[in-house]
């Protein structure tokens, strides 16, 4: 299938969402060192469109992510983020990484600021919001991720979950365009991924663009648009949830799912 | 078949062992016929040595008298502490002039009284006080210390300094008593509470302003007497150098850390060569240099007098330690903070500033008083390439006429002199530890 080909066909994918594009990879190649870990990435995301990356670990869909936000460089191929191509340029990049929120499989939450300040840092230093705006901002999230009482702990103070849910309430503080998404339930325990996949249904339902890199295939199949299964370093197979676990087409993708979804 | 426990059990008491002074004494001292043993021996060897230090240092020693051999004439066996006692001003000043030596005691005062709101819980704005502690106190004690003529630059330094350890002071008593800020009730007072930010601004401003130039006009007709760096010594020197010394450690220690770990080549490999060379030249050697290699490069006519070349190379001696430091607590912050600080748009700064630092601090807080408290005590090698510091003073009595010999006494001062002032920063280290990981870090 030649580029525009693939364009096309990504489109139809994206016909629950816009026909905005908000996020275009061409011809992405990268590199550490010796090892090729993401080869030749066509992908284009329209805006509102929900994303659900999958694929055996070490298969490039973490590194893939963190290039769109270019906490990883590529060297080759062009990343358009919201009309801004990444470069160099540092003024780009800090300015498509406050558009760009992004989840941690390990929260990252900053342990010596209370839950308020971690939410309130980057809209008062990055946005210049007043700070009492700024609070109210994040009360705001803080509700709607269903923890306002835990505003003034810390974050060695919460549990699992309730961590996840301040860094996602964190990201969400500087209303970014995008929102990824890295195993953000992986290092849960049980009976705190349901809390954590509750908030993320809950802002896939106000529309945001979302990337998400996750295991959990029955939340791919209830939100997402699209499913990508990437392997070595390629995206093998791209199609809608439905499609995509009960008919795939690629030899790699029915061995990747008969695996997960023999238990 | 179940097991059950039917009956709740009730909470007794501890045994004694774990209460009573006894009980202590049995499990921790006598638990068995050789820890008894021990310890009989070891509480008389430490009797044996504190006795013989009380009855030679206090029990027989000598307070006053005219010089050594009266000493000897009064008590044979007993410290001669009349010399020390003598020597007391010297030890602390120097030969700084004696009508003059209450600038220095003024400059010590001032510092106190700049530095005391950090300790004060209601006082805000810390870190504006913080700073100005750093960057205007020196010059205005600098300037009370050394008199003369000011230039046109230090009189605007000094009197900055005198607005802001006014407003200082001002701010701090407001604080203690009502909890606010100078500005606040400066903008009460002139009924401006309603104005807007913009015009709130300006009207402090203006104030500041006025302050300024009045100051200005009146530290004018102010000098003090030209006292040459060569008369400053003793404990006062030794504290300017290494006080000097620890201020400019850490901002130094900081930069030349974030420039080792600086993704631009030549800022790496410039702090890094520059790091390693003076981290593996003993500081002695580095002293000697710089007193006697740096005029070499300086231009013909530049002179800079010993006591400025000295505290430069500890400056920088000190910078170099604790930027080891310093990298050793960056990296032990994970790479998932500084990837969370990018992703809510931060830039370099702003990570390190907001994110990395505050964190990495805590981590390095009792190597920082370490090196603080190593840098005290090296301080005192400038004794040997000619400044009278303490240890110069202690050692200069042993020369003196009427006490000529008399080593021992002021070594021991001055090693209990150091003791407190050392002991005091570490307790405070461990303080500040205590403090800080109350927040977090659970």
């Amino acid at each position: 299938m030649t580029t525009t080909e693939a364009q096309e066909t990504q489109s139809q994918l994206a016909s629950a969402a816009s026909t905005e594009v908000i996020i275009e990879l061409n011809q992405v190649n990268k590199w550490y060192g010796q090892f090729h870990v993401l080869k030749d990435i066509d992908l284009v995301v329209h805006k509102g469109e929900r994303i659900v990356v999958c694929g055996p670990s070490g298969s490039g869909k973490s590194t893939l992510i963190r290039c769109i936000n270019r906490l990883e460089e590529t060297q080759q191929g062009d990343i358009i983020v919201d009309g801004m191509t990444l470069d160099k340029n540092l003024k780009n990049i800090d300015q498509i990484r406050s558009e760009v929120g992004m989840v941690f499989q390990s929260f990252n939450l900053f342990p010596h600021l209370s839950i308020l300040e971690n939410l309130t840092l980057g809209p008062i230093w990055v946005r210049k919001i007043p700070k009492v705006e700024a609070r109210q901002l994040a009360m705001e999230y803080l509700e709607r991720v269903k923890i306002p009482e835990q505003a003034d702990k810390y974050p060695g103070q919460l549990s699992g979950g309730q961590q996840q849910r301040v860094a996602i309430a964190r990201s969400l503080c500087m209303k970014p365009k995008i929102m990824l998404f890295d195993e953000p339930t992986s290092a849960l325990d049980p009976e705190m991924i349901k809390e954590v996949l509750d908030v993320m249904v809950e802002l896939a339902d106000t529309g945001m663009t979302m990337i998400v890199v996750t295991h959990e295939m029955g939340f791919a199949k209830t939100i997402a648009d699209r499913v990508i299964f990437m392997d070595e370093g390629e995206i093998v197979e791209q199609n809608e949830p439905h499609e995509f676990f009960n008919n795939p087409q690629s030899d790699r993708t029915q061995l990747f799912l008969s695996q997960i979804l023999s238990h | 078949m179940a097991i059950v426990n039917g009956e709740k059990t009730a909470a007794r008491s501890a045994p004694l062992t774990e209460t009573s002074f006894i009980g202590w004494l049995h499990k921790n001292l006598f638990s068995s016929w050789i820890n008894a043993i021990l310890t009989v021996v070891s509480i008389y060897i430490i009797y044996v040595a504190v006795k013989g230090i009380w009855v030679w240092g206090v029990e027989e020693a000598v307070w006053v008298a005219e010089n050594r051999r009266e000493c000897f004439k009064i008590s044979k066996d007993g410290a001669c502490w009349a010399g020390v006692i003598q020597w007391l001003e010297n030890i602390f000043y120097g030969r700084y002039p004696r009508p003059e030596l209450w600038r220095v005691n003024l400059g010590g005062l001032l510092l106190v009284v700049w530095m005391a709101p950090l300790w004060l819980p209601r006082v805000k704005n810390k870190i504006f006080i913080g700073l100005s502690t750093v960057f205007l106190y020196p010059f205005l004690a600098g300037y009370l210390f050394a008199g003369g003529d000011k230039g046109i630059f230090m009189q605007v330094v000094v009197s900055g300094a005198i607005i802001c350890l006014i407003g200082n002071t001002l701010h701090t008593i407001i604080g203690v008593f009502s909890g606010g800020g100078l500005p606040e009730n400066l903008t009460r007072l002139l009924g401006k509470t309603d104005a807007s930010d913009q015009n709130q601004r300006n009207t402090l401003l203006a104030i500041l302003a006025a302050a300024f130039v009045v100051v200005f006009l009146l530290q004018m007709g102010w000098t003090v007497e030209v006292v040459p760096w060569t008369k400053w010594g003793g404990m006062f020197l030794t504290l300017v150098i290494s006080g000097i010394g620890i201020t400019s450690a850490l901002p130094g220690g900081i930069i030349l850390a974030l420039g080792r770990r600086s993704r631009l080549p030549v800022i790496r490999v410039l702090s890094t060569s520059f790091i390693e060379l003076f981290r593996s030249v003993p500081l002695i050697t580095i002293l000697f240099m710089a007193t006697t290699m740096f005029p070499l490069f300086m231009p013909e006519g530049f002179v800079l007098n010993k006591l400025v070349q000295v505290t430069i190379a500890v400056c920088l001696f000190s910078a170099c330690y604790m930027a080891e430091t310093v990298r050793a607590g960056l990296q032990a912050i994970p790479m998932g903070q500084y990837e969370a600080a990018h992703t809510i748009g931060l830039g370099y700064w702003g990570t390190m500033g907001l994110v990395v630092m505050p964190q990495a601090l805590k981590h390095m807080i009792p190597n920082i008083v370490g090196s603080f408290i190593g840098l005290l005590k090296d301080t005192t090698l400038v004794s040997i390439i000619g400044l009278f510091d303490i240890l110069g003073m202690l050692r200069s009595i042993s020369q003196d006429v009427p006490w000529r010999g008399l080593h021992k006494e002021p070594l021991l001062f001055g090693a209990l002199l150091f003791f407190i002032i050392c002991f005091i920063m570490s307790k405070y280290s461990r303080h500040l530890e205590v403090k800080l990981s109350a927040g977090a870090n659970r």
